[in-house]
């Protein structure tokens, strides 16, 4: 479990995060949610070590790991722009992690990983050959190759067309499921954050809207906040989808 | 990488700021207690002295003249070489010729340029005799205006063409819709996106030429110039150090406000990031002017590089003018000239070697690392400073420092100074191809495992490669022809081509000065050749990438990389 106790950061005398406690359960996958600025990359980089927190504590299975480097930490990060290596294959990239630390993972579950991943037929291809979705997979996979006690991802979708991004969520769900690993993805999308995720965390001007599961977001917004701009901001994407829809039947309905 | 604390990086910064400390700052502090240094204590006599002297006076009116008009001639044929590649339809063919025919002046020492201006215009010379009468007087300000426009035209051609690479086309097409006048279009869309780098062009290509000593060297004759000044006050028939050490400050100061001059000018620069390609409108009348105004041009400044491959292959020009390889086979037989062949390789790789390590670990502290910006600018200023003072003030510096110390007339000097006089381009190419690389690479290679070193070594430094082999091959072109620090520096022992060609001069050895210089040029094409095919090598398997390479190549050939605006030098 993984639990955030009153954590504040402040960037030049500005604070950017404000008193944030929550927690994560084993497995959970929990979304990020906020606007650009918010501070949920800050909140990010601070459960990975990559930045260190002013106040307040982060445990980690009951240990005390706030002033732990990252690299002692266990958890691991896919960027929004998945800092894949161009000098080196998709096999390579992927494996790139055993070079260091040769029994972190089995070869049999390299080919798992590999195969979960649907990326068989990329393995001798170079970076930029591959697509975007393809891109997404294969640091999915590097990182997975370090078994990380928690599964950090930085705005995973945002770059990927419609389809594509489906299919990704799938992946992502798969894995926390499978590996019963935690998950902690920061999205800027209501939609992304809300269908994916076991519990959403949302993030405003530093402090916390709200926590809680899908559900309780939509039938029990807590905050001003969370209401005029998650909740409007869904309704008017369904109306404008049913209006979309409906406009369909009645032409399919003039044309019989 | 932002977790650990970057112990490494800052080791490297120490090591760089220590360098720069020790071969920059002090040789120029040295510099200025001497020339404050006089008969009854520190002061500022030697100013006085030299400034009332009217022979310094006169030699900085010259050089502002000659520099002045080099610049701007340089700069409107760089234009029209410029605009045939970006704005006809000349054939591709044609177009790579131009580019490569206008850039090849680089590969050859300045000092040469001079000895090959006496040899075509002079009254024996090729292009005299063809013609029947000679064009101009060529000791003064003729030769060196010839010779400094072709010294500095292929610099205001990598600076123009890059831009105009980079100017929207579009423009045009808007332009031509509005039913602007063609004229008026040209104006608009051409000449005024331009306009920042054509002024740069010029404060650049002045700068080149008020601190060139190979030139004035040979074709000055008795019109003085600053830099002609400083050589005679330093290793003349009757030397003064102290004035000298002014000279050398005062050579500064034109320097330093073209410097503050380009600095300005880099907020007209345009700055679209992406090359805009249109199909240019056909115009057969236009093709043929510019095509036939380029190969003008680039024919007047190779018709001068001509002798450098007849004079030293006939037996003894112009008496006696029969094929001969006698020349070329004594000077490879002369173990003297062989030597100081050989010492201008190990110069020119020992330079680029120890250059690319230093513009390296700069260039890591600054753009990879998070080391306060406070502490970045330092390497910044120091990249500017190291732009601003003039090859011949280097050498001075290091000439003042260190006489009687173990480290006179060693190749180590020799190597520091290039390294240290030719950092600015470099390092800047190495900042910005740096800056590009994704920014996570380290934070996720450290999640694997990896330390610091490791990923510079497996990760950052394989795709460099392309800016590494750029950076080796300007230090190396530049340690092969530059003259202007060594010139101080270098002893009997240490001797480097471009020093020995102008102790050849003095001995009128001129067979042996072309031989010595078609070896520069030789070894310089076969070093940009190679390393060229080893970058267009790489550069295939990126094939998207492609069209941004080629015009990349040109300049990467002659390493000089996105230089859009950026500050360029290639001094001598």
């Amino acid at each position: 479990m993984l639990e955030l106790k009153h954590i504040g950061k402040d960037y030049d005398g500005v604070t950017v995060l404000r008193d944030i406690s929550l927690s994560i359960w084993d497995g959970e996958i929990v979304s990020i949610l906020g606007p650009s600025g918010c501070g949920k990359t800050t909140l990010l980089n601070l459960i990975l070590g990559l930045t260190e927190a002013d106040r307040g504590q982060i445990l980690f299975d009951g240990r005390d790991i706030t002033r732990e480097p990252m690299e002692k930490r266990g958890f691991n990060i896919v960027f929004q722009d998945y800092a894949l290596f161009p000098n080196l294959n998709v096999y390579k990239n992927i494996t790139y992690g055993l070079r260091n630390n040769p029994g972190v993972s089995t070869e049999q579950e390299v080919q798992e990983l590999i195969r979960l991943l649907g990326l068989e037929p990329h393995l001798t291809k170079r970076i930029e050959q591959l697509s975007g979705g393809q891109k997404q997979r294969a640091a999915l996979a590097r990182t997975m190759v370090m078994k990380p006690k928690i599964l950090l991802l930085d705005e995973p979708l945002s770059a990927l067309d419609g389809v594509i991004k489906e299919s990704i969520k799938d992946k992502i769900r798969q894995i926390a499921r499978d590996y019963h690993l935690t998950t902690i993805i920061v999205t800027h999308d209501p939609e992304e954050a809300l269908t994916l995720s076991d519990k959403v965390l949302i993030i405003n001007e530093g402090g916390i809207s709200q926590y809680g599961c899908p559900d309780e977001i939509i039938t029990k917004p807590e905050t001003p906040f969370v209401q005029e701009f998650i909740l409007n901001q869904l309704e008017i994407k369904r109306n404008n989808i049913f209006r979309l829809f409906s406009r369909d039947g009645q032409m399919q309905a003039q044309a019989v | 990488m932002g977790g650990r604390n970057e112990r490494e990086i800052k080791a490297i910064y120490v090591l760089v700021l220590l360098i720069f400390a020790l071969f920059l700052a002090a040789p120029v502090i040295r510099l200025l207690m001497e020339s404050a240094v006089t008969e009854t204590g520190l002061g500022a006599g030697n100013y006085i002295e030299v400034l009332t002297g009217r022979g310094f006076l006169r030699a900085l009116g010259n050089s502002v003249t000659v520099s002045v008009c080099s610049a701007a001639i340089a700069t409107t044929l760089a234009f029209i070489l410029a605009y045939s590649i970006q704005y006809t339809n000349i054939r591709p063919k044609g177009k790579q010729l131009i580019r490569l025919l206008a850039v090849l002046p680089m590969l050859l020492p300045t000092i040469t340029y001079g000895f090959a201006i006496i040899y075509s215009f002079g009254k024996q010379g090729l292009i005299t005799r063809l013609t029947g009468r000679q064009l101009f007087e060529i000791y003064g300000f003729g030769g060196l205006l010839f010779g400094y426009v072709i010294y500095t035209l292929p610099v205001s051609f990598m600076l123009v063409l890059n831009t105009m690479a980079y100017i929207d086309k579009k423009f045009s097409v808007v332009s031509r819709i509005m039913l602007d006048r063609p004229a008026v279009t040209f104006l608009q869309t051409v000449l005024r996106p331009l306009m920042g780098t054509l002024a740069a062009s010029m404060v650049q290509c002045f700068f080149l030429c008020f601190t060139d000593y190979g030139i004035p060297a040979s074709v000055g004759g008795e019109y003085d110039v600053v830099a002609t000044v400083l050589y005679n006050e330093m290793l003349g028939s009757i030397p003064d150090f102290n004035r000298g050490a002014v000279v050398a400050m005062m050579m500064m100061v034109p320097s330093v406000v073209s410097i503050a001059l380009l600095k300005y000018l880099e907020r007209y620069n345009v700055r679209y990031s992406r090359i805009s390609n249109i199909e240019i409108r056909k115009n057969k009348a236009r093709d043929r002017f510019f095509g036939a105004a380029s190969a003008l041009i680039l024919l007047g400044m190779l018709s001068v590089f001509a002798v450098i491959f007849l004079v030293p292959f006939v037996e003894e020009w112009p008496y006696r003018i029969a094929f001969t390889t006698e020349h070329l086979t004594d000077v490879l037989r002369d173990s003297s000239l062989l030597g100081v062949y050989k010492n201008s390789i190990f110069v020119a790789l020992s330079t680029a070697v120890s250059g690319l390590l230093v513009t390296y670990g700069a260039a890591l502290a600054t753009a990879r690392s998070h080391l306060g910006n406070r502490w970045k600018t330092v390497i910044d200023s120091i990249s500017l400073v190291t732009n601003t003072i003039p090859g011949m003030v280097i050498g001075i510096a290091f000439l003042f420092l260190f006489s009687g110390t173990p480290l006179q007339n060693t190749f180590f000097l020799i190597i520091v100074c290039n390294v240290v006089h030719f950092f600015s381009t470099p390092y800047l190419m190495m900042k910005n191809s740096l800056a590009k690389l994704n920014a996570s690479w380290e934070t996720t290679a450290s999640l694997m495992g990896d330390t610091w070193v490791k990923t510079v070594v497996r990760i950052v430094t394989p795709n460099m490669k392309t800016t590494i082999l750029e950076v080796f091959s300007y230090y190396f072109v530049n340690a092969m022809v530059t003259v202007s620090a060594v010139i101080f520096i270098a002893g009997a022992r240490t001797m480097v081509i471009t020093t020995k060609i102008k102790e050849l001069q003095y001995y009128t050895k001129f067979n042996e000065v072309f031989v010595l210089s078609l070896l520069i040029l030789a070894t310089n094409l076969a070093v940009k050749g190679l390393l060229g095919y080893l970058i267009r090598r790489k550069g295939e398997v990126k094939g998207y990438e492609k069209k941004k390479r080629m015009l990349c190549a040109v300049c990467g050939r002659f390493g000089l990389p996105g230089l859009r605006g950026g500050l360029l030098r290639q001094q001598r």
